[in-house]
């Protein structure tokens, strides 16, 4: 039966991601899967105790499925990845409240070529907001 | 699921290679990669008995793992395979006396007319 304990976020080296996929779809002991991904046996074991996937058979003895603790692994790189927010139009970063804010009183200038500079006021604190625009035409600027 | 006895075999195979043969980390390395394209051929059925499976290992690369690999890689893996095979044969010589030698001296040529995908 399978031990899932608790499900936090691990650290995982770059050596174990690139490693991990290679896990051959058997049944592993904690040492050898330790050996093939190149890691200490105590970080393995700690890992099991963060929700690794494992199960154990009645002599109380771990077996690691090596296709599925590479999926784990796989999973925890894909959760600890930040999700990315695309700014929309007339948006900005506040870097007062650390928020995305709609910029008021917007004002474009151009600086280079196609590059141009949105400068207006956060609708929050009413600091000051910057934001670098490509290919900047009036749809930039907020309405009202 | 693989045949657990066979990766036994295989790592027992590597441990002989570096301490005996004096191979490199390297090139232990490289071993372990081609010696896993013999662990997936062989499944959950012994090597002991892999002269009676239905499709060759070059047939098998063909088909399952030879995409981006050249012409070069896969003459290595079979001369990996090879060395295993005769290494194990001298090893566990119960276990592998149904292998005859000139099947194992057959593992590393590749059948005419067959193309590599690049």
């Amino acid at each position: 039966m399978s031990e899932n304990q608790n499900t936090l976020n691990c650290r995982i080296s770059r050596n174990v991601l690139i490693k991990a996929p290679g896990l051959l779809p058997m049944l592993y002991t904690p040492r050898e899967i330790a050996e093939d991904l190149d890691v200490p046996e105590t970080t393995l074991r700690d890992w099991l105790n963060h929700g690794a996937p494992h199960s154990r058979d009645e002599s109380n003895h771990i077996w690691i499925d090596g296709k599925q603790f590479g999926a784990w692994v796989d999973n925890q790189r894909n959760s600890r990845k930040k999700s990315t927010h695309q700014l929309q139009t007339g948006e900005g970063f506040c870097m007062r409240c650390n928020t995305i804010v709609k910029i008021q009183d917007g004002e474009i200038r151009p600086v280079k070529g196609n590059l141009s500079h949105l400068k207006g006021k956060c609708p929050i604190c009413g600091g000051i907001v910057n934001r670098g625009i490509w290919n900047a035409g009036s749809s930039e600027l907020p309405q009202g | 699921m693989l045949d657990r006895q066979n990766y036994l075999k295989v790592k027992l195979f590597l441990k002989y290679s570096r301490e005996v043969n004096g191979r490199s980390s390297l090139q232990i390395s490289n071993d372990f990669e081609h010696l896993k394209a013999l662990l997936l051929w062989a499944g959950s059925q012994p090597l002991g008995s892999a002269h009676a499976f239905n499709t060759s290992l070059s047939d098998f690369l063909f088909q399952k793992v030879v995409k981006g690999l050249d012409q070069a890689e896969l003459q290595n893996i079979l001369n990996t395979n090879e060395r295993f095979f005769l290494w194990a044969k001298a090893m566990f010589p119960v276990e592998f006396q149904s292998i005859r030698l000139s099947w194992i001296m057959k593992i590393s040529v590749i059948s005419e007319g067959k193309e590599v995908i690049i």
